[in-house]
């Protein structure tokens, strides 16, 4: 179902008040909830930082302008109301009154001017506010935001920790917000918890906001995360009881395992605004897969049913295009090149790739992004084994860490890689850097490494991110996601299985389109762990 | 000459068992049962090794079946692996890399450590100052991390792989031919060669070298089992040659279903302790046969 958050959407949905999802108990207040987490986070101001292990804590710490639910649907949270002028050009923000920071300073419009600002020039994720023009600030507690175009992804790109509030009276002393000493020390925001401590790769403690703007949240006394760096060794700990929340389970043995448990809940909900995708890229430029043929052929030869039915044992589903199924504008009218090993064939004699005296075609690489084995190499290892069946010989490459990785992607020498890009949230976050010309960067990871560039595509990119009208929106997203799934310059797989394992006895758990990354101000014990 | 001979007492003819060296150790060695099992296990194991592609000419990494199918179903003798490829083929097909890369790494071992350790023990002075130091260097780092640092300067491959292993276990090599060449530099029948007038080269390497043979082979063979287990270290550090199946790499990619399925892991570990500990019974065999002390038994 089509879900509407477009901006002319927007403004309607303000009146439906603070409230996210309702629950037939009544929250209790108290208790502590311990997550086991595998990140590390570097420090915790995400609007200079992207990545999970910052975001996730700095969406607790920091709020936000506006906040989603699971249905894709923009709350009000920092703000208590927007408007979007006729031409779309111009979102006016209002803000709480009651809103104060940790240390007891107001939430103004100044800071909110002060925190666009700061994201814009520092945060990895250009597209997020990259047609804003300017913030202005006409009182305390009203903030308009100025576009160059139509920006339909502002509001949802501002309902996480894209695009966090941050304090001008501690940030705004001229140093470089990318280093400053309170990113990771006595930081300060103004979400439903504050920083009490940080033993670095070991624990996160984080406390109650007892001055929480929203009375009577956030239920939890406390929030630790705490950090295991072995996957057999988290799932251990959610067993025994010493963690009540796992988010990002991605090792298929693990998720299988605890869904065995019956103390615990294991779901595949909290995800579909990351939308991880994991996908086979091609060097479009130079090689035998600068022939869309022998693309498709490769296409045909991979079975996505084997690898989310057999490898993934059905924890992940398949993903037929750039866009992930949980978005509301993903198609399945695409071509999905379900398994032939003949048309490939065919498709390889076709592209002048005869059959040799011993039974090879051609000769490719393929590489594969370290440390997530069950979404990366497990795949390229049958990859490999199923195009030595349509004559391709295949030459894995393993890279003993991601820098290596990187730097033979991001220098496009490869053939073929195997990628696992986020979709956060709208297309024009995360789906873009991959397709557009202009974003074929040398040397740049997850930028177009793959250097297709189609001026047609372009276009449609260009239209549907600035398109305020849901519809049509969707109408050229799908036009995009068809022609993509023709010139396949990446075969996509299948959503990452990336799982949450909490404990029953949790209400209300982080299951809205983002997760933990989400102030997670209304979890709470329904019956308090012993 | 003869006259000066000092005459052997003609009443006491001792009948000196002309039993040639080689066959004298060979019957030591047959002497001891550990020894002679450990030989016939590695010599099954080569022979599996070499016949093994003959007999099942297919691809090691392709599915054979099922994921994860416990042995003795559906006709997999030790079942099958997260991939769906057969473990009888994949240990067959993995035995391959592992002898070849423990042979290869003992002999650069043996190699690097001969040169070191001869040039050091006879000259002595400052060449064995500079080749002791260096030798000390390569002592103190910790191997598998260096091993590490060596794959991954290059890419994992046999030969890297070989090389590296190589590399970081000759130090103990060389301390032990230095020290036989510096025991047998000072013997009779060294000087004796020395006073006639032979090359340094000629005594280095046909005169001192056949006589520290035996300290030697017994090291060879107890670094084949180390390389041994080198190898698969660094295939579980997914640092091989994902191409080449081995038994390292089975383990490795395995290891995170163990909870739930223990053939994929045990066998290849099986086969692994199976191979070290027959290496090393031949070595200590090795060792007894060629000891003179225990010679006497």
């Amino acid at each position: 179902m089509l879900r509407k958050f477009g901006l002319a959407a927007l403004a309607a949905t303000v009146a439906a008040g603070a409230a996210t999802a309702v629950t037939a108990d009544t929250p209790k207040k108290g208790g502590t909830l311990v997550m086991v987490s595998s990140q590390v986070p570097r420090h915790f101001n995400p609007a200079v930082q992207s990545g999970i292990a910052t975001m996730a804590p700095g969406a607790h710490i920091f709020a936000t302008l506006v906040r989603a639910d699971a249905n894709w649907k923009i709350h009000p949270y920092l703000a208590k109301s927007w408007t979007t002028s006729a031409d779309g050009k111009s979102v006016t923000f209002k803000l709480r009154t009651d809103a104060t920071f940790h240390d007891g300073k107001p939430v103004t419009s100044a800071d909110v001017k002060f925190s666009i600002e700061t994201q814009k020039a520092n945060h990895p994720f250009k597209t997020s506010l990259g047609a804003v023009t300017g913030v202005e600030t006409p009182d305390a507690h009203t903030v308009v935001v100025k576009l160059k175009h139509p920006h339909p992804a502002l509001t949802l790109a501002m309902s996480t920790s894209i695009v966090p509030i941050i304090p001008k009276h501690v940030y705004g002393d001229g140093q470089n917000p990318k280093t400053h000493p309170r990113n990771i020390k006595n930081v300060v925001g103004s979400g439903a918890y504050i920083l009490k401590e940080y033993k670095r790769a070991q624990y996160i403690l984080l406390e109650r906001n007892p001055n929480y703007f929203l009375k009577g949240r956030p239920y939890m006394d406390r929030i630790i995360y705490k950090i295991i760096r072995d996957s057999s060794s988290r799932v251990i700990a959610m067993e025994r009881g010493e963690g009540s929340l796992q988010p990002f389970m991605s090792e298929v043995a693990s998720i299988a395992r605890l869904k065995k448990d019956k103390d615990l809940v294991v779901t595949d909900k909290g995800y579909a605004g990351i939308g991880p995708n994991t996908w086979l890229a091609f060097n479009t430029k130079e090689g035998p897969t600068s022939d869309v043929r022998v693309r498709q052929a490769i296409a045909y030869a991979i079975d996505r049913a084997f690898i989310t039915k057999e490898l993934h044992r059905g924890v992940s589903t398949p993903s037929t295009g750039p866009i992930v199924p949980g978005s509301p504008f993903y198609t399945k009218e695409v071509e999905t090149y379900d398994l032939n090993l003949k048309k490939a064939e065919a498709l390889l004699e076709e592209a002048g790739h005869k059959k040799k005296a011993d039974g090879t075609r051609l000769e490719l690489t393929i590489d594969y992004l370290p440390a997530v084995p069950d979404v990366q190499q497990r795949i390229a290892e049958y990859a490999r084994a199923q195009l030595k069946k349509v004559g391709i010989k295949v030459t894995v490459r393993n890279s003993p860490d991601f820098p290596t990785w990187a730097k033979r992607i991001s220098n496009w020498q490869f053939d073929m890689t195997m990628d696992l890009p986020f979709n956060w949230g709208d297309p024009v976050i995360g789906v873009h850097r991959s397709y557009l010309c202009n974003n074929i960067k040398k040397g740049v990871i997850w930028s177009n490494t793959q250097q297709y560039c189609n001026p047609k595509v372009d276009q449609l990119l260009e239209a549907a991110g600035k398109e305020t009208d849901q519809a049509k929106r969707r109408a050229l997203y799908v036009e995009f996601q068809q022609i993509l799934a023709q010139e396949l310059p990446v075969y996509w797989i299948s959503v990452l299985p990336y799982h949450t394992a909490y404990d029953k006895n949790l209400g209300n758990p982080p299951v809205g389109i983002w997760g933990i990354v989400s102030p997670m101000d209304d979890i709470y014990w329904k019956k308090q762990p012993k | 000459m003869t006259e000066s001979t000092p005459a052997v007492p003609a009443e006491e003819p001792v009948v000196i068992e002309v039993e040639r060296p080689w066959r004298e150790v060979w019957r030591m060695f047959r002497a001891n049962r550990a020894a002679v099992a450990g030989l016939v296990t590695l010599l099954l194991i080569v022979l599996v090794t070499v016949l093994g592609p003959f007999v099942y000419p297919v691809d090691p990494f392709a599915a054979a079946g099922p994921l994860l199918l416990p042995p003795g179903e559906q006709g997999f003798l030790l079942g099958t692996d997260q991939q769906g490829r057969d473990l009888v083929i994949g240990l067959l097909y993995g035995s391959q890399s592992t002898l070849t890369v423990g042979a290869a790494a003992a002999a650069i071992t043996i190699t690097i450590g001969i040169l070191f350790g001869a040039l050091a023990g006879y000259y002595r002075g400052w060449v064995e100052e500079v080749l002791m130091r260096i030798t000390e260097f390569f002592q103190v780092l910790p191997p598998l991390l260096l091993a590490m640092v060596v794959v991954l300067l290059f890419s994992p491959s046999i030969y890297s792989i070989s090389i590296a292993i190589g590399v970081v276990s000759w130090p103990a090599t060389a301390r032990l031919v230095r020290a036989e060449f510096l025991r047998l530099r000072e013997l009779d029948f060294v000087k004796a060669e020395r006073a006639i007038g032979a090359r340094n080269a000629r005594i280095i390497w046909t005169i001192i070298l056949p006589n520290a043979a035996p300290p030697l082979i017994v090291s060879a063979a107890l670094s084949v089992g180390i390389a041994i287990l080198f190898e698969a270290g660094l295939a579980f550090l997914q640092l091989s040659d994902p191409n080449v199946m081995s038994w390292g790499y089975l383990i490795s990619v395995n290891r995170p279903q163990i909870l739930e399925a223990w053939w994929p892991v045990t066998f290849p570990g099986l086969a692994i302790f199976i191979t070290v500990l027959s290496v090393s019974l031949i070595g200590d065999g090795l060792n007894d046969a060629f000891n003179p002390k225990l010679r006497q038994r």
